[in-house]
């Protein structure tokens, strides 16, 4: 193939790196950190997941049986904390740094020492977090949203947790800044930014978010942190402070950060609705201004977190229409999918599997968002398993719904092999019956009064706990079958053709062989 | 044309870029005018001024209804 670059250079430059262990330790390769990425935050995604395990075992029934109430409390903690800063955070970062350079044509990340270092953080934050369970009083105990006065009360594992969240805090800025200065500065020539695939657009907006709202982060643990060990009252009421103002802190981090673990999912789904439609994506125009403007009003509704902490009448209103306005350019985008698959030639191959599913159960979560930001109705609802619910319809089969489908997208290109398509739609259909089995029910629970962390609850609540709980071991053992199709691909799974998928048209499969040489795009490719 | 108007003009773009942006809609001619004709500076400051401008906005309707 005339167009095919890289590969008759790539050789010369494949001896260079040390082999075995330092290999890994040493690398500035972006394929090589992206790689290290996925999996940390695999083994990230089957910690967290274990956790919540735990969690459905003890929720099985009423009454106490396996966790006590401390232990259960540090679960489910854990388990949100490493779920967003250990697996969905990261395995996008991973995403990036494979695909990103891939897609604008440029040989490397523009940081790449600074690339090894931002992951190389990750594991000793994750060190610090799972080895807080074994420290005198255990892990953090007050939620992933680490609320004062229970954040403040706690013993050494909240300590642990603060510094493992700077550390995440870091790897994120650096690794964004990274992600910034590769898309402004290494596009080949020819790629204008109107014409960057959607996966990089969504990728570029999410990393201004992460530089705009990680340091809010850090700055309201940094004060826990004081609040803790060096005399200050930020957040205690004795001490002239506020527990509040954390709430509104931290919220200004949280509703964009949960903004920053959708959006790259969008580009994914957008990269892999247009490929199994054959046609190009509905709307990208719409798309581009979609992603840009739902960033900026992400900042302005934090407060809907904290209806029931007391704030004025205004202010509850205020939020509440701020809210429901944001749903409306997400609304367009999933106009713009189904737009995209309408009239397509379409196929359902598993990433394409994977991306119906995301579109299918977000609609749900974002609609259950919209019954949430209705402040009547979420008076009612806040702190229940209807709020449960709602984030893990738009973080489980959203976020992680369209990492499988990029997953699989992928895959073939960085091993240069196929994975088990039968085995993959399996996967599929399996997580699709558990996910909704496990999750659909915590809605009526959630109406019905169950509040959200307790390791105990009333006798009315049985039956659907039983459901979600055999629900959640189904979705757990699912993913291992997950982890069985990715290794067999690596290791024994059919070459795959240069182009398995006939309707992609990003430059990774027009520009490139198949699987990606270790250097690629050292001569940039001329985008018309 | 004047340069006054021209810069009118160009503002007028802005302004509707951004409230184009707010929804979501975008004709893909705009999108490659705006992209031929306007800076990413400008977007981004036309940006925060919406996001002022609805904020205001959203204020003084909740103002309206409270009242
Ligand atoms: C259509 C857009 C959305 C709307 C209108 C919306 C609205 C809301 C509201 C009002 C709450 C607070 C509920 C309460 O605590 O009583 C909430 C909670 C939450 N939402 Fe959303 N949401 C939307 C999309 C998303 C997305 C895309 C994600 C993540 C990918 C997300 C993740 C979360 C999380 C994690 C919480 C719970 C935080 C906690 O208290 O632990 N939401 N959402
Ligand atoms: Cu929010």
């Amino acid at each position: 193939m005339a167009a095919v670059h890289g590969d008759a250079h790539g050789h010369g430059h494949d001896d260079h790196h040390p082999s075995g262990i330092m290999r890994w330790i040493t690398t500035t390769n972006h394929k090589d950190i992206g790689t290290m990425y996925l999996w940390f935050s695999f083994a990230m995604f089957l910690t967290g997941g274990t956790l919540a395990l735990g969690i459905r075992a003890e929720l099985f029934q009423p009454g106490i049986q396996i966790l006590q109430p401390e232990l259960f409390n540090q679960f489910t903690t854990l388990h949100g904390l490493i779920m967003v800063f250990g697996a969905i955070m990261p395995a996008f970062v991973g995403f990036a740094n494979w695909q990103v350079p891939l897609m604008i044509g440029a040989p490397d990340m523009a940081f790449a020492r600074m690339n090894n270092w931002s992951f190389w953080l990750l594991p000793v934050a994750a060190t610090l977090l799972v080895s807080s369970f074994f420290v005198p009083g255990g892990a953090a105990a007050g939620g992933w949203t680490f609320y004062p006065p229970l954040s403040t009360q706690g013993g050494l594992g909240v300590d642990l947790m603060i510094f493992a969240v700077h550390i995440l805090g870091a790897s994120s800025i650096m690794g964004s800044i990274n992600i910034i200065t590769t898309i402004l500065n290494m596009r080949a020539p020819g790629m204008t930014l109107m014409k960057m695939p959607m996966f990089v657009w969504t990728w570029l907006i999410t990393a201004y978010l992460l530089v705009l709202v990680m340091p809010v982060l850090a700055g309201v643990v940094t004060m826990l942190l004081t609040d803790r060990h060096f005399g200050t009252s930020f957040f205690n009421a004795a001490g002239g402070g506020d527990p509040v103002m954390f709430q509104h802190i931290f919220w200004f981090f949280g509703h964009p950060e949960v903004y920053i673990m959708i959006l790259p999912s969008f580009g994914i789904v957008s990269e892999v609705i247009p490929t199994f439609s054959r046609k190009p994506l509905f709307g990208y125009a719409s798309m581009v201004y979609a992603t840009a403007s739902i960033a900026i009003l992400s900042c302005v509704v934090w407060a809907h977190h904290m209806f029931t902490a007391g704030m004025p009448t205004v202010g509850q209103l205020f939020f509440m229409y701020a809210t429901m306005l944001i749903a409306v350019p997400t609304g367009v985008k999933v106009f713009n999918w189904t737009a995209t698959m309408w009239q397509g030639s379409m196929s359902f191959e598993t990433p394409m599997l994977f991306a119906i599913g995301f579109i299918f159960l977000f609609v749900i979560g974002g609609f259950s968002g919209v019954i949430c930001a209705i402040v009547p109705i979420d008076i009612q609802v806040q702190d229940t398993y209807y709020v449960i619910a709602h984030f893990h319809y738009v973080l489980v089969s959203g976020s992680l719904f369209a990492l499988f489908a990029g997953a699989y997208y992928w895959i073939p290109k960085w091993t240069g092999r196929m994975y088990n398509e039968t085995l993959g739609k399996w996967h599929f259909w399996l997580s699709m019956f558990f996910f909704n089995l496990t999750f659909f029910v915590q809605h009526f629970l959630g109406l019905a009064g169950m509040p959200r962390r307790i390791p105990d609850y009333n006798l009315q609540f049985a039956d659907f706990n039983m459901v979600s709980s055999i629900g959640a071991f189904g979705f757990g053992l699912t993913q291992l079958l997950f982890l069985y199709v990715m290794i067999s691909c690596i290791r024994s799974g059919e070459k795959a053709p240069q182009n398995p998928w006939d309707g992609a048209t990003t430059l990774e499969w027009t520009h490139l062989p198949t699987p990606a040489p270790y250097h690629s795009f050292e001569k940039p490719p001329v985008v018309k | 044309m004047t340069a006054e108007s021209k810069k009118g003009a160009r503002i007028l773009q802005i302004a509707k870029a951004v409230i184009f942006a707010f929804m979501g809609i975008r004709k893909k001619s705009d999108l490659e005018q705006d992209a031929a004709t306007l800076k990413p500076s400008e977007l981004i400051i036309g940006g925060i001024i919406g996001a002022i401008i609805f904020v205001v906005s959203i204020i003084l309707i909740v103002r309206m209804v409270v009242s």
